[in-house]
């Protein structure tokens, strides 16, 4: 009960019209940054950091400013996903995989709407469970030490066999890549030179926006260069844009795979080493385990495939505000940046956030009340708006996107090599795509790649060694059976699936070399 | 205390105006200013770019907003190379700084740099590092996890923020070797990804100790999940008595880490005198001097030549400290 | 044959991985596992699926026709040309040539091509610079 009227504190000191109209506008702001590729919440966030301070706001409605750009900018990203199929930040890179097909599938309004709905709610659960649990969390936030966090990444990766391509081994292959890429760099343990050949700008590896910007927005560039070559001006496919309005039926069709997404999603955001890209990964993955085993119809247009990762990432931003809070760990980028603006604004995160600034907490809790249904109401009328972007010829369109991801890559980095070395992952990922090499795995391998090798030294060297330390704990043992049983499952499902396929079409043709 | 507030803001108030004549006098203004952050957004360095834009701003000292920009990599040698390959001459720039720096000079891990290839500006700040373990944790004192220590390097196992080398790890081989241990690189030291981590390392047991600055520790300290059982500081803290320094457990290392920025070295004169003097009116500043109070940072400051043979000093002294502990030749 | 081939790649790239990880300098002080054996992990998953493509390569997939790949490599090299020349020449100027370029080649007539182009340049720069307050490339002319 207490909770409860320090809530309703929270909710006078955000109801303010100053503090509604910074919603509204972070809201808004943030919407706008999470849509255009190369533009992520966290430097969504950084970015308009300076403007509160030039503005003269006080901490709460700072704050009330930025969490709004920061949950605006993890609904933005879903758009760019499904209009364009580039993801707009690298959580809504699930989204792309049946978001887009249901774009053109002439279905763009629905899953801009059912996304936005899926948003919501998983955005919406997730800070009642901040309200409700954030104690009891981090206790569980507590249990996993390096050895937890190795098995949980390795959960991710043995689940990536369900994602997206038919061939496993193209699949390994994109996850090693990704790897491969996210070893470069200087090595955080030892301050070793990895893999930079004494090239300064490599020091600190490389950024996975770079990667993403460059695999996801050039490659398409590249693509629709390759076929609407001088001249020839095909009409995107996709001029139906479908309902504008949500689809009951739709929404209650797919609420059961919102609920697993949020839950994962938001159990994925508590855990500080883990974030939003795996929370909306594994709330893909698994709900395609769970409803689609043999493929059918995930990755082609499902919208159960766009609920449960939407939901899932917007869960994960929630619940990441727990260790922030908490801990004072950030969970993700974007929460280091908001806990900078905390520092700045003479706000220590930490155990005693709650009792020492319960004004600043209940009041930040509030605002993301406030920004979520901000949100949802700001969507879906803005749906129509989005699919606009549609009608906008390819030819002119393309350029645009390019010219985006080149200046938000520019704009943060300040380099030119950076540029370049995105042109360079655009190519191959060009090549990557022609070979139907799928691009998930890389990009989950740059994200994750550091935190999982890093959590195997760093458990490697608190045992001295002795491996039987990453089945030390019932936690990590029950990892582990999940793991085994997402990577084996999978295998077994897809060779009945193949075998049925061989017996309904018999006439197919054997796969060529 | 309306009376201090009111003393303090004509210091600042004086300081103002003094930054002024001085900067008129001389003709330079800057325009469109810019803080490096070698970092991402979010920890040290790019607060100490934040906070300095928003008061040189809020002061009047500066016209244009500062513009904030972050160059992260190579632990703060990509900035560092940028400034002095590219930028060289630009008077309207300002990099953050801190002991890692001047650290990482010493350590040969920015190719090739001095310290004369930058123009250090100045400090404002500094905080001691210390040594915390869990609250339920065997370790009373120092003294007991030492023992501990020097009979078995692997039994105990620290925390700390950054990699394995850095400051973070050099602060305990210190204190290992005072205690007597002969190959201090045998200690056990986890290397965790920025301070909040190392934490968490300690809260979850993973590790039995944790080495980091103070003003990381404070609210778990206040809390009660951890105790600290050394300061490195040469005497006890005045807001925080109860804490002994690692000096009076028998053990005397200090460890303080500075906040500060350098400038190209290249720049005018004039210049350096307008951003010596710019700092100089926000370090005067009451609001300034509460943002370190709430960060735990204690004023520390050093300007023009000072500031030059503290610079200097703290390069040698790492260059001494890690050739003492044989991790450089 | 393009999987072999791209076999053929992915097996020369794990092999240079793996050399790369064995050149990896340790520094002073080194963990139990070390720098290098996650690389070498990795690098060997690298080299085992490629030899899957090889053995076992899916089918053709549909190459572009000679001409068409050169406009991609062109493309591609415009690209390149403009990150070179942002610091050199300012963003506007650099943005105008890149996006009109890429417009005129996905098949505008030339003249709309550049309007276009400094309707997208200055376009992205009142949002990102004037609006955002983002830091753009600054060329001798100050935009």
């Amino acid at each position: 009960m207490e909770t409860l009227s320090l809530l309703m504190d929270g909710f006078a000191v955000a109801m303010t019209a100053q503090n509604l109209f910074l919603a509204v506008l972070g809201c808004f702001l943030g919407t706008l940054m999470g849509a255009l590729p190369g533009l992520g919440p966290a430097n969504g966030v950084a970015i308009l950091i300076p403007i509160a301070f030039s503005l003269g706001l006080g901490p709460t409605p700072s704050l009330i400013l930025l969490t709004s750009v920061y949950y605006g900018a993890m609904y933005g990203g879903r758009i760019s996903s499904i209009l364009l199929n580039i993801p707009g930040d690298e959580p809504a890179m699930m989204t792309c995989l049946d978001g887009h097909p249901m774009a053109l599938n002439g279905h763009a309004g629905e899953a801009l709407s059912l996304s936005g709905v899926a948003s919501f709610v998983g955005a919406f659960v997730a800070t009642c469970g901040l309200v409700v649990l954030a104690p009891q969390l981090v206790k569980i936030a507590l249990l996993f030490g390096p050895a937890e966090y190795f098995v949980l990444f390795t959960v991710a990766f043995a689940t990536l066999g369900g994602i997206s391509s038919t061939n496993q081994a193209k699949s390994a292959f994109a996850a090693a890549l990704g790897l491969g890429i996210a070893m470069i760099g200087s090595d955080s343990q030892t301050g070793s030179q990895r893999f930079t050949f004494d090239h300064i700008h490599l020091y600190d590896g490389i950024d996975f926006l770079i990667a993403i910007v460059g695999l996801f927005a050039l490659s398409e560039v590249f693509i629709f260069l390759e076929h609407h070559r001088g001249g020839s001006v095909g009409a995107t496919n996709a001029t139906k844009i479908g309902r504008i309005m949500p689809d009951f039926k739709m929404i209650k069709y797919c609420l059961p795979s919102m609920a697993r997404g949020t839950g994962l999603g938001f159990f994925a955001g508590v855990l500080p080493g883990a974030g939003a890209s795996l929370g909306s990964f594994l709330a893909y993955s698994l709900e395609k385990q769970t409803v689609d085993r043999e493929g059918k119809t995930f990755g082609k247009g499902d919208p159960r495939g766009v609920a449960a990762p939407e939901a899932g990432n917007n869960a994960a931003s929630g619940g990441a505000l727990v260790p922030m809070l908490a801990l004072g760990v950030p969970g993700s980028g974007t929460t280091a940046v908001l806990l900078a603006v905390l520092l700045q604004l003479n706000i220590t995160p930490g155990p005693l956030l709650f009792q020492k600034n319960p004004d600043v907490v209940w009041g930040l809790i509030a605002a993301l009340f406030i920004a979520n249904i901000i949100l949802l109401a700001m969507n879906i009328p803005l749906v129509g708006l989005f699919t606009r972007v549609l009608m906008v010829p390819t030819r002119i369109l393309m350029p645009i996107v390019a010219m985006i991801s080149f200046v938000g890559i520019y704009s943060i980095t300040g380099s030119t090599f950076d540029v370049m070395l995105m042109v360079g992952f655009g190519f191959v990922g060009w090549l990557l795509r022609k070979l139907e090499v799928p691009l998930v795995p890389v990009i989950l391998g740059i994200l994750l790649g550091n935190q999982m090798e890093v959590n195997l030294r760093r458990a490697m060297t608190i045992s001295d060694g002795d491996w039987s330390v990453l089945v030390g704990s019932p936690l990590a043992i029950i990892l582990w059976l999940i793991a085994i049983t997402g990577f084996v499952l999978p295998m077994f499902m897809g060779r009945r699936m193949k075998d049925r396929m061989q017996k309904n079409r018999p006439d197919d043709l054997a796969p060529g070399g | 205390m309306i009376n201090k507030t009111l003393k303090m803001g004509v210091v600042a108030l004086i300081a103002a105006t003094g930054a002024f004549s001085v900067a008129q006098a001389e003709g330079f203004k800057a325009e469109n200013p810019q803080c490096i952050a070698p970092s991402n957004p979010g920890g040290g360095w790019d607060f100490i770019c934040r906070t300095t834009a928003k008061y040189l701003f809020d002061l009047g000292v500066i016209e244009d907003a500062m513009q904030v920009q972050n160059m992260s990599g190579g632990g703060g040698g990509v900035a560092f190379a940028h400034v002095t390959k590219e930028r060289n001459e630009d008077n309207n720039l300002i990099v953050a700084a801190s002991m890692s720096t001047s650290a990482r000079i010493a350590q040969g891990i920015y190719e090739d740099a001095e310290q004369d290839d930058v123009h250090f500006l100045a400090t404002f700040g500094a905080e001691y590092g210390a040594i915390a373990v869990g609250k339920d944790s065997k370790y009373e004192t120092l003294t007991q996890m030492m023992d501990d220590i020097v009979a078995d390097p692997k039994s105990v196992g620290i925390a700390g923020g950054s990699s394995v080398g850095s400051y973070d790890h050099i602060k305990p081989m210190l204190v290992a070797q005072k205690a007597g241990l002969e190959d201090v690189t045998q200690l056990k030291y986890v290397s965790f990804s920025g301070g909040g981590e190392a934490m968490t390392g300690l809260l979850s047991g993973s590790v039995e100790a944790l080495s980091g600055d103070f003003s990381e520790m404070l609210g778990f300290l206040e809390s009660g999940d951890i105790r600290i059982i050394a300061i490195l500081a040469p005497e006890r803290l005045k807001n925080f008595p109860d804490i002994p320094t690692a000096k009076e457990q028998g053990y005397d290392v200090v460890g303080a880490n500075w906040r500060g920025l350098y400038m190209p070295a290249g720049a005018t004169d004039e210049a350096k005198e307008f951003w010596k003097n710019a700092i100089m009116t926000m370090v005067a500043d009451p609001g300034f001097q509460e943002t370190l109070e709430a960060a735990a940072i204690a004023p520390f400051n050093n300007f023009g030549d000072d500031m030059y043979n503290f610079v200097a000093g703290s390069i040698a002294d790492v260059t001494k400290l890690s050739k003492e502990i044989g991790i450089i030749q | 044959m393009s999987d072999r081939i791209f076999g053929g790649f992915g097996l020369a790239l794990a092999i240079f991985y793996i050399w790369a990880a064995s050149i990896i300098k340790d520094s002073f002080m080194v963990d139990i596992v070390g720098p290098r054996a996650f690389p070498y992990i990795v690098g060997a998953i690298l080299g085992l699926t490629s030899i899957y493509f090889i053995l076992r390569p899916d089918d053709e997939p549909e190459w572009p026709i000679m001409r068409d790949f050169a406009e991609i490599l062109f493309a591609g090299a415009v690209m390149l040309l403009y990150a070179w020349s942002l610091p050199e020449v300012g963003f506007i100027i650099s943005t105008i040539f890149a996006t009109a370029y890429l417009t005129w080649r996905l098949g505008t007539a030339p003249l709309w091509s550049l309007a276009i182009g400094v309707m997208t340049s200055v376009g992205i720069y009142v949002v990102f610079h004037l609006i955002l307050g983002l830091s753009l490339a600054k060329g001798p002319l100050g935009f």
